[in-house]
């Protein structure tokens, strides 16, 4: 016993605050949600236990819940991977001496700090307006852009791209995990006359890998749960058409609007599964890709 | 053959030439790249400055950017706008947000020191767990959530916004400096730990002082994160006297009755300086590890 | 497997711990004859709101009445996650649309047993009265009238030579009217149309069902709109933007679920014509620099009246009040009392108090005179009040505005889209019911 605390002991110490919240303030909520998932519950009256049925409508006849679906996972396999590659080359930019660096950083993180607010609402369905700028400056090249936001065909593509004009978080961690990475390295390799391009993909990407990882998996998760934006940017309601339906917005308006909180919760459980299952495959990839310094013999 | 104390420093002449006129060269192209995303970085804030210029009936159906009358009123009016002044709810949010980040800083990386730096039981299980609490929608536990802390008394009160940051219930900032602490070299540890160091010891004054960027991070995103917060204030206080920023400035917007956009606009000014006040301030912090190369 | 309200709490609380929190909480003193408020609002309302409050608490020293505000679109959420734990405000407002949600599923009390006690309705019109009776029950109090309002920009009218009186009667035009104006305004305005496109708004569509003798709901709650009158509607207005009196359906289809007030057509200056409630003209007229004027709704050459005179909010006494009878007191003087009634003025819409109505008279302000005006000119050409909508109604409307959207982007045929819209409707009912 006395080696058992003397070998565990210490991690359990520290652990002591986040394990008191977990399990005060998280663990709690979630297995009532997890309840409320095989209930039909108004908020209004006490909930009732429906088993599976909640289940069976979302995968048997729910069109609106299989939409949300596409629309969810297009806006994470579109957002994401170029959010991610935009916020790299940005940091790397800014990692390296530059007069008024600190400007710079606090300009490119501007966009990400109006965040999902009524402004950046206006913002963005001013932009996009027909009449607004990005079709005038299409129109200067020749291109006669659509009606970005009443067309289902284009409605998502310009929440991508505001999530991705938002790419401040992960630059900020890039650039910290830049600042980690020796600066010796790169002059010895420098010396042996490497090129940049290799000193990039054998110093860099090896040595941020960890880094990398953490933004590829909380983008992603993320990227999952948007909600905000295309909250105020769709007025609330997934319009045009359910193509800014996201299934955070669809679970949202299923236990607000409509006080179908057991179907609600049954949607989120579904959602929780599948964030789990992509943070797995992470996770088991990353064995392959992740080395850490400590680690590594 | 033998090199001569010459011919290296000839050699090195040589390579520290090569590098001035590539990083003059690189500096340039920088510039060019950087200058030329600041515009499209930029642009919303100059818009949102502009639009709390102007009068409410020039905000929409006139797309110039310019103010046809400059409608600086819209900045006093606005901070006395509603019905209480936003110096209190500015005083609000500041007193919940300082809070927000000492507690978010401490508790989180005592919590990723345990998970990245010490060896126990249940390490994996744990730490799936804490993951788990990242994925779930916040709306399907916002109400047992409320529940939990309608029975504790703290509806309310600030504390279902505090406390949950003294106990590290953000996971994505353990997760955050998990990978920070898991980078930096073991053998720091271990030799303190043949010292006679403490764990706590070496968190304390080892991995601390090597993680100031990381820490330097979790402490901006946290300030943004709980200054920007709308739901928890929406839910958890309901005494106007206690409103933060963000949901005080929803109160300018109605669906069935005046709006004042153009002191939105402005109160919205000036909510984001407070934060780019503290980001330029502390991302002096995410500097290269002093410590870290003289390790080496 | 149910169980009830106060025990679901209990095991809620006890599965998440917080009988170990309370010991550290701070429990709010509870003060006798304390009672909450609660309103959506805006800085104009709030003010005077509290301002109304503050009367009040100064005349009764034995109640404290405490305001708590929000917006519009946060109002809802905040209610909804009180009622889940039982501690709503004593005092809520509601609108006409969803109050019947609350008061199907007993979150609203009853008012029969304070009336002639504590709440004086006696000054109340009885139309107002009548709106806020249930199933033979008083419910609400109405702090306001509403009704569906087209507000037209009269300077580009009055550059196709049309004002009102002069080629258009605001309380009597029909959709072929629409269409003759929205084409002339359009030809007189360069690049800007004559109306917004009504084939989404479902407002304009109820009153055209009403127009048609048909009642949305019959007394089982189904609905009662058929695939032929969806069709009708939808044609009608097709003909109406094929004239050219309103923009392409693609521009038209990002305005038809609720758009924000700033992009409706007549504030963003698109369109001359939009078709709204009575109680935004004063928050549109804010927005454009142009006079506005208000019309009715257009109606078929029969006339049959299709919109009806509604209250645009009550109050009402939740079922987790904690004194019933302070709280009715203060119901009973925020729509009797004229130091307070004076405050609140026409800001909530107009007063359903016949005195306060009248004490207002000579202290209205532009706008605020025009929509008093408006509701002289529809007196007698408004339908009478339906019953209120069964749970599913929203949904149905949500559905509906998806429909219309497919039709205005032409990737559905109208015919197809009306099909399946009265499909899910009956769903819908039968998903709620």
């Amino acid at each position: 016993m006395l080696k058992f605390l003397r070998k565990n002991g210490p991690g359990y110490l520290f652990l002591v605050p986040w394990f008191i919240g977990f399990i005060a303030l998280a663990l709690g909520p979630i297995l009532v949600s997890l309840y409320l998932a095989f209930t039909k519950y108004d908020i209004f009256s006490p909930p009732e236990w429906i088993g599976l049925e909640n289940f069976e409508f979302m995968f048997l006849y729910d069109d609106r819940f299989l939409n949300s679906l596409q629309v969810t996972f297009t806006f994470v396999f579109l957002s994401v991977p170029g959010k991610l590659v935009f916020a790299l080359i940005v940091a790397m930019v800014l990692d390296k001496g530059i007069r008024g660096i600190g400007f710079y950083r606090a300009l490119f993180y501007l966009p990400s700090i109006l965040g999902g607010s009524i402004a950046v609402a206006i913002l963005w369905r001013q932009l996009f307006d027909y009449d607004g700028i990005v079709n005038a400056v299409l129109a200067k090249v020749g291109i006669q852009g659509p009606y970005w936001l009443n067309d289902p065909d284009y409605a998502l593509y310009t929440l991508i791209i505001l999530a991705m004009w938002q790419f401040g978080s992960p630059m900020l961690i890039f650039l910290a995990g830049l600042r980690s990475i020796s600066p010796e390295l790169y002059e010895a390799a420098e010396m042996d006359g490497t090129s940049k391009f290799k000193q990039f993909y054998a110093i860099t990407i090896p040595l941020l890998a960890p880094v990398i990882f953490f933004n590829l998996v909380l983008q992603m998760i993320d990227a999952f749960k948007t909600f905000s934006s295309a909250f105020v940017i769709s007025g609330g309601s997934g319009a045009p058409v359910d193509s800014l339906n996201f299934i955070t917005l669809y679970l949202y308006n299923e236990a607000f609007t409509f006080f179908r909180m057991g179907y609600a919760s049954a949607l989120a459980w579904v959602l929780l599964v599948i964030i789990a299952i992509f943070t797995g495959i992470a996770f088991y990839s990353s064995r392959y890709w992740v080395y850490y310094e400590n680690e590594r013999d | 053959m033998t090199l001569t104390a010459e011919d290296h420093q000839a050699a090195a002449a040589a390579i520290r030439a090569t590098r001035a006129r590539r990083a003059r060269r690189s500096a340039i192209i920088k510039h060019f790249f950087l200058a030329s995303c600041t515009l499209i970085m930029i642009y919303p804030l100059i818009w949102l400055f502009m639009s709390s210029l102007k009068p409410d009936n020039q905000i929409f159906g006139d797309l110039s950017l310019w103010p046809s009358a400059f409608q600086w009123n819209n900045y006093p009016e606005g901070w006395n706008g509603l019905y209480i002044s936003f110096g209190t709810f500015f005083k609000n949010s500041a007193f919940v947000t300082i809070l927000a980040v000492i507690g978010n800083v401490v508790s989180c990386s005592f919590a990723a020191y345990a998970f990245a730096r010490l060896e126990f039981k249940g390490r994996t299980i744990l730490f799936a767990l804490m993951m788990m609490t990242l994925m779930i929608p916040y709306h399907v536990v916002l109400i047992p959530q409320y529940l939990l802390f309608l029975q504790a008394g703290w509806v309310n009160t600030y504390l279902p916004l505090i406390v949950p940051k003294f106990l590290a219930a953000d996971a994505f900032f353990v997760f955050l400096m998990i990978q920070f602490f898991r980078q930096l070299p073991r053998d720091l540890d271990e030799a303190a730990m043949i010292d006679g160091c403490s764990p706590f010891k070496i968190y304390w004054a080892i991995i601390i002082p090597l993680s100031l960027p990381a820490l330097a991070t979790a402490a901006i995103f946290t300030f943004i994160y709980t200054w920007e917060d709308f739901l928890g204030p929406l839910i958890y206080l309901t005494d106007i006297h206690d409103y933060t920023v963000p949901l005080a400035l929803r109160s300018f917007l109605a669906q069935d009755s005046v709006s004042q956009y153009g002191q939105m606009f402005a109160i919205s000014v000036l909510s984001i300086l407070p934060i780019i006040l503290f980001f330029v301030f502390f991302q002096k912090f995410i500097i290269r590890g002093i410590a870290m190369s003289g390790l080496k | 497997m149910t169980m009830n309200r106060r025990k679901f709490l209990a095991t809620t609380a006890a599965t998440t711990g917080a009988a170990a929190l309370s010991s550290v909480g701070t429990v709010a003193l509870a003060q006798d004859r304390q009672i909450r408020h609660f309103w959506w609002g805006n800085p104009e309302r709030d003010r005077r709101t509290f301002g109304v409050i503050d009367v009040f608490n100064g005349k009764h020293d034995d109640i404290e009445v405490i305001g708590e505000t929000l917006g519009f679109g946060d109002y809802f959420q905040k209610l909804t996650t009180q009622v889940a734990g039982g501690n709503m405000p004593d005092v809520i407002q509601q609108g006409y649309g969803i109050i019947f949600e609350y008061i199907e599923r007993g979150a609203i009390l009853p008012l029969d047993e304070f009336v002639g006690n504590t709440l004086d309705v006696s000054n109340m019109d009885q139309s107002a009265l009548d709106a806020g009776t249930f199933n033979g029950q008083l419910y609400a109090i109405s702090i306001g009238a509403n009704s569906h309002m087209a507000l037209y920009n009269t300077e580009m009218y009055a550059a196709a030579g049309i004002s009102a009186g002069d080629g258009f009667d605001p309380f009597g035009w029909t959709y072929d009217d629409v269409k003759r104006i929205g084409v002339e305004v359009a030809a007189a305005n360069e690049g800007k149309y004559g109306t917004d496109d009504n084939t989404g708004n479902y407002q304009n569509f109820s009153d055209y069902i009403a127009q048609n003798g048909v009642e949305m709901f019959n007394a089982d709650g189904e609905y009662q709109v058929t695939a032929e009158l969806v069709i009708a509607w939808w044609e009608l207005w097709k003909d109406i933007r094929e004239a050219g009196a309103t923009p392409a359906g693609k521009a038209s289809a990002g305005l038809v679920a609720n758009p924000p007030m700033a992009e409706w057509g007549v504030v963003s200056g698109n369109t001359a014509t939009s078709y709204v409630w009575s109680n935004q003209l004063v928050g549109a007229q804010a927005l454009v620099e142009a006079k506005l004027g208000a019309a009715m709704f257009p109606n078929t050459p029969a006339m049959v009246p299709g919109s009806v005179v509604q209250p645009s909010q009550f109050v009402c006494l939740t079922r987790d009040t904690v004194d019933a009878e302070a709280a009715t007191t203060y119901m009973s003087a925020f729509v009797n009392d004229p130091d307070m009634t004076d405050i609140l003025g026409l800001e909530r819409g107009i007063p359903a108090n016949s005195v306060a109505r009248a004490a207002l008279q000579s202290k209205l302000s532009e706008s605020e005179a025009a929509s008093v005006a408006f509701f002289d000119g529809i007196r007698g050409k408004t339908a009478q009040l339906p019953p209120p909508a069964p749970s599913g109604a929203n949904e149905i409307e949500q559905t509906f505005q998806r429909a219309a959207t497919g039709v205005l982007l032409d990737q559905d045929s109208i015919a197809e889209s009306a099909a399946n819209f009265v499909r899910q409707a009956a769903f819908i009912r039968r998903r709620a019911g």
